[in-house]
């Protein structure tokens, strides 16, 4: 599927299924942006890929779910257990160990396991996990599905919550600065027109399932309505001290080689841009609808 | 020997120029950005992502 500026550019989506590979592609240019970890770009970077985050892909939007009937009623309850990441290079990690150190429970005491997302809520179930941390749509699909129960949104334990963040190659930055400039407005005002309204929430959901995700339209609903501040799409500006706060905390648990300066990895310039900028909100247009 | 010169200096110029466009910059971008400026054709970015919101 394609989308196309109003200045005409196409910006094209490619779906992939694991990090490794997006990793492969941003060193090798077959794409020029990607939707990735936060500490992953800040290692990459630290590997010599040069890139830098742009923008941020959302704000909360992970939960830490357990099973329905596990009577694990706070973190202190998953001592011994076993706890499903995405990835040792996503913030989830992060804040699982950042948790960790809150409730005082050792490195030894949770068996830390990295799974695929779409892996989590069927491992919960088969009762290979005890609990799973992960981006939606995958916390939310063990609450519909009816046999997982969310212990914690990060919005409750770490508000404003980042996840993945978006990065563009230095190259493009420098040899085509206002392309970059075009996504990154683009994504703002999709993100403004999101969390606009509800009407316009439950749209999105309908485009993303059908196009992008393809999942029931109706799970992605459920994850822009309950409760309807488990996602947002604003305020997505790369904040010097949130970036601070967890490259520290990943270099800390070994996930980041060395530390990393905002600076070396983080151009908000784009960002900063388009928050100057006024629009006009109009519904997007449907892809059929799209010449 | 002036036209050797020039005709020295041509082909030089040449082959330094496609040594840059196959080591630098590679044919199909190089042909994609001539036809954005020449005929008018669409800027193009291609961006990954992971179904995780």
């Amino acid at each position: 599927m394609t989308e196309h500026s109003e200045q005409g550019t196409l910006f094209r989506s490619r779906k992939f299924t694991d990090w490794p590979t997006v990793k492969e592609a941003l060193i090798s240019k077959e794409v020029g942006g990607v939707f990735i970890l936060a500490p992953m770009a800040m290692q990459l970077v630290a590997d010599g890929v040069p890139i830098k985050v742009v923008y941020l892909g959302h704000r909360d939007g992970t939960a830490i779910v357990v099973g329905k009937d596990s009577g694990i009623t706070d973190f202190g309850g998953l001592r011994g257990k076993t706890i499903a990441i995405p990835s040792r290079y996503a913030n989830q990690n992060v804040l699982i160990h950042r948790l960790m150190r809150q409730w005082n429970i050792g490195e030894d005491d949770i068996d830390i396991r990295e799974l695929p997302p779409p892996e989590h809520p069927t491992a919960l179930q088969s009762g290979s996990i005890d609990a799973y941390i992960v981006g939606e749509p995958f916390a939310a699909k063990a609450e519909v599905d009816g046999f997982g129960r969310v212990l914690y949104h990060t919005k409750d334990i770490w508000p404003e919550f980042i996840s993945c963040v978006l990065v563009v190659r230095d190259d493009l930055i420098e040899e085509h600065h206002e392309l970059v400039q075009e996504l990154v407005d683009g994504i703002a005002k999709s993100g403004l027109w999101l969390d606009e309204s509800q009407e316009h929430r439950m749209d999105a959901a309908e485009i993303a399932a059908k196009n992008y995700y393809f999942q029931k339209p109706e799970l992605l609903k459920y994850v822009l309505s309950k409760p309807v501040d488990r996602v947002k799409y604003t305020n997505l500006t790369p904040l010097r001290e949130e970036f601070d706060s967890i490259m520290e905390l990943a270099f800390e648990i070994g996930v980041l080689s060395r530390r990393v300066a905002f600076e070396e990895y983080a151009d908000d310039s784009f960002a900063l841009a388009a928050t100057k900028k006024a629009w006009d909100l109009q519904q997007l247009p449907r892809p059929e609808e799209t010449p | 020997m002036k036209r050797k010169v020039l005709f020295g200096t041509i082909v030089w110029t040449l082959l330094i120029t496609l040594l840059h466009v196959q080591l630098n910059v590679g044919w199909s971008r190089l042909v994609h950005e001539a036809k954005v400026l020449v005929s008018g054709e669409r800027e193009e970015l291609i961006v990954g992502f992971l179904p995780v919101t």
